[in-house]
């Protein structure tokens, strides 16, 4: 088994499928990359277990086989090597696999592929198709709001939920929630799923924000992405996501509409002296003015700001906690904002007012501190 | 600059009340605390003294002592209302005050020199507290909080001693190691055994040696057998952690009792929390058997005030804790990590409601005293609650009827 391969194209190829790979493995075979050689293509793949993603490199193949290679050498060799072809020998018996560059040869021993873990079979699967850059826009959209939570581990993914007339994502830690959905697609049967942290994060670097075709193949424990030249498999979570547009506010009385970035930068400026530990910062609209305050009081720091906003309905003061609001404002893109409350101790609602794309809907949902006046 | 610190002190301060209340019990045996079998002697007249008996010895212990001793309950209200009384009369005087505790304050009166002289002016003070509440009380007057505290205790009972600048050395050298405040039993007892008796010999050994004997206390021992101590009278304390605690009066087993009693100190604890706008991170619980063993469990929470979370988390702890098939002496319950603040509201659970009902119940608390409103299955543990608001920058409540 023998080929030649370009190092910048073998390099980038690994690159994109090397934040599969844990630092520390139980399994040793998980801490290489998995060759599998067929005529002209080189199949590349990394694992966890959980999650296996894998690529296809155009090389010059003599031979094929599978072997097991390893990763932080590959990887750490390849990144010092100006453009040019490598010639990858594996002498099977010696179980060692010999790299020829212009400046010499080095050798490295493999682990026998079949030991690699096998893929799971996707039986009876659905499967969806959607662009590219709407899949990495609603990853990135939603993903900051999943929640870290091993007691609650649906909530500690974005849950999918594909229909006829739109496309839903959601995410939440159960203090906020935001939901992204598309209303110019859809597909053909409906999907629910909840696909952990580690794939998205794997899929919002590599997916790309063209406008070529996802397909994402499911049964009820995985699901499978396939774009370009890559394919990644996954674990679902198991398990029911709570019921989030039951604690969407219907009726919000209390309308503000203001400039985001203003809003923005004066949150992270009060909070600054808010507590450590809490970050509670208060908001106070009264007619058009909305006053942010913060109070440390152990250390006696205290800020407050004033902002001019178009607000219809009754004075209301609530407190937040400012990472939560920063979080949020940063993760959008528009003018300016919405926010829409009912009652200091109902959730908040975060919608942008401007700069969406025809079809896309963006809610953001935050639950607020308690504040004793 | 040199400071002048004062430190005052109620002589025997829940007898005096007791005695400015019922004067037949003048010049006589008093000892003040549970009266049940596993009471604590919370305080004890001069008299009593003089039979042996000292505060914190088991109640039983102090009568067979001293039995002619009159027992009280004591009333830890009434001597609350008192050392308020007392507190006023000092805040009104002197600039900076610490009250460490129910009979005890640090004034730091440096600078008041210019203008009429400390020692004075601490014996002014003195006479007028003596006169306005009619409550015995010593002090000392020094460089420091150490030295000050040293010298009160030689001045007792009801008289007063100044230390002179830089006499703090010769005025500490004679006296036991005891006298130091940080010597405890344990302290006491290893000093003992290095052979050391008066602070004298501690002021001549090197502080390597201490050092090396207790570890990071043995250099603030050293420096406080010099008649060293930096610390700063500080006006107010800010609570890291509240707790309720309870010694039952026969070691039991009965589930229901003991989840009924940690129901109502967590309850009243959440309230407490709630009151004084604070959040907790940390709850320990704390289990005392049959056999003294003692053991705790803690675990870290995100930032909460509400009982419908504290409440079955502090069961299931207990539950968890309890794994010895042995009686119960005791059960105590700790919120620790507090910080400022209110609580999160989460999504998915019907929390708006319970905090309208939160609101209510903590309203009528606060009008009616923290016990007007209660679970039922709480409803039976008494003398939970009742205390002062833990965290108005005053010391910890003492109580009078403490059981071991």
């Amino acid at each position: 088994m023998k080929f030649i391969v370009s190092s910048g194209q073998l390099l980038r190829s690994l690159q994109s499928i090397s934040g599969v790979i844990n630092s520390n493995n139980t399994l040793p075979i998980l801490d290489n990359f998995l060759f599998s050689l067929a005529p002209s293509a080189l199949k590349i793949t990394a694992s966890d277990l959980e999650t296996t993603m894998s690529t296809t490199v155009r090389v010059e193949a003599d031979g094929d086989g599978l072997a097991a290679v390893p990763a932080r050498i590959l990887l750490d060799t390849l990144k010092s090597f100006p453009e040019q072809p490598l010639t990858f020998t594996f002498d099977a018996k010696a179980g060692v696999v010999e790299i020829s560059s212009d400046f010499g040869k080095y050798s490295v021993a493999f682990l026998d592929g079949t030991e690699f873990p096998q893929l799971p079979d996707l039986e009876n699967a659905s499967s969806a198709e959607l662009p590219a850059h709407v899949l990495t826009t609603a990853i990135q959209k939603t993903l900051f709001a999943a929640g870290n939570d091993d007691l609650r581990p649906v909530m500690s993914g974005v849950f999918f939920q594909f229909a006829a007339d739109s496309l839903t994502f959601v995410a939440t830690d159960a203090h906020k929630l935001v939901r992204y959905r598309r209303t110019d697609l859809g597909t053909d049967h409906t999907a629910e799923f909840i696909l952990p942290k580690k794939p998205l994060n794997l899929l919002k670097g590599s997916v790309g924000n063209g406008d070529n075709t996802v397909t994402i193949t499911h049964t009820a424990a995985n699901a499978r992405f396939e774009y370009d030249d890559t394919v990644l498999t996954c674990r679902l979570i198991d398990g029911k996501y709570p019921n989030y547009e039951a604690v969407i506010p219907r009726d919000n009385p209390n309308k503000m509409t203001l400039d985001r970035t203003s809003l923005l930068s004066s949150t992270k400026r009060v909070s600054i002296f808010a507590n450590k530990t809490t970050h509670q910062i208060r908001f106070k609209v009264a007619g058009n003015e909305l006053h942010i305050s913060a109070e440390d009081v152990d250390f006696a720091n205290k800020a407050h700001e004033r902002l001019t906003c178009h607000y219809e309905g009754n004075d209301i003061e609530i407190g937040f906690n400012s990472r939560f609001i920063a979080d949020m404002l940063g993760n959008l893109e528009s003018e300016e904002v919405r926010i829409e409350l009912s009652s200091p101790n109902r959730a908040g609602l975060i919608v942008p007012s401007d700069g969406t794309e025809n079809g896309e809907d963006v809610l953001m949902l935050v639950m607020p501190v308690m504040l004793n006046s | 600059m040199e400071r002048s610190i004062l430190h005052m002190d109620l002589d025997t301060f829940f007898v005096s009340v007791e005695r400015l209340l019922d004067s037949r019990l003048r010049d006589r045996p008093i000892l003040i605390g549970g009266s049940g079998d596993r009471g604590v002697v919370a305080a004890c007249s001069y008299e009593a003294r003089a039979f042996g008996v000292h505060s914190a010895m088991p109640m039983r212990m102090a009568r067979e002592l001293c039995p002619e001793a009159i027992v009280i309950h004591g009333n830890s209200a009434t001597y609350s209302a008192h050392s308020q009384a007392v507190t006023e009369i000092v805040r009104e005087s002197v600039p900076v005050v610490e009250k460490a505790s129910v009979d005890e304050f640090y004034a730091d009166l440096t600078g008041v020199d210019r203008f009429l002289g400390t020692y004075k002016m601490a014996s002014e003070l003195r006479s007028r507290i003596a006169l306005e509440t009619g409550l015995p009380l010593s002090f000392g007057l020094s460089i420091n909080k150490t030295v000050s505290k040293v010298a009160t205790g030689v001045a007792k009972p009801n008289n007063q001693l100044r230390i002179a600048s830089g006499e703090e050395k010769t005025f500490l050298a004679p006296l036991s190691v005891r006298k130091i405040p940080m010597v405890g039993e344990k302290m006491y007892q290893s000093l003992r055994n290095l052979g050391v008796q008066t602070i004298g010999t501690v002021q001549e050994m090197p502080v390597d040696l201490l050092q090396q004997v207790f570890g990071k206390p043995g250099k603030t021992l050293w420096e406080k057998a010099q008649g060293v101590d930096p610390t700063p009278v500080v006006p107010t304390q800010e609570r890291k952690s509240i707790s309720a605690e309870r010694t039952f009066e026969r070691d039991t087993l009965d589930a229901q009792k003991l989840e009924g009693l940690l129901t109502a100190m967590v309850e009243n604890l959440c309230f407490q929390l709630r009151r004084g706008d604070k959040v907790t991170s940390e709850i320990t619980l704390k289990i005392r058997y049959a056999d003294f063993e003692t053991q705790t469990k803690q675990r870290k929470i995100p930032y909460t005030s509400a009982d419908h979370v504290l409440i079955p988390l502090a069961k299931s702890l207990f539950r968890e804790l309890h794994s010895r098939r042995l009686m119960v002496r005791l059960v105590g319950v700790r919120f620790g990590g507090l910080v400022g603040g209110g609580m999160q509201f989460q999504l998915f659970e019907q929390e708006a409601r319970v905090h309208q009902l939160y609101e209510a119940l903590d309203a009528v608390r606060k009008k009616y005293g923290d016990r007007a409103v209660v679970r039922a299955s709480g409803l039976h543990a008494r003398s939970i609650g009742g205390a002062s608001n833990p965290f108005d920058g005053g010391p910890p409540m003492l109580l009078a009827r403490r059981r071991q």
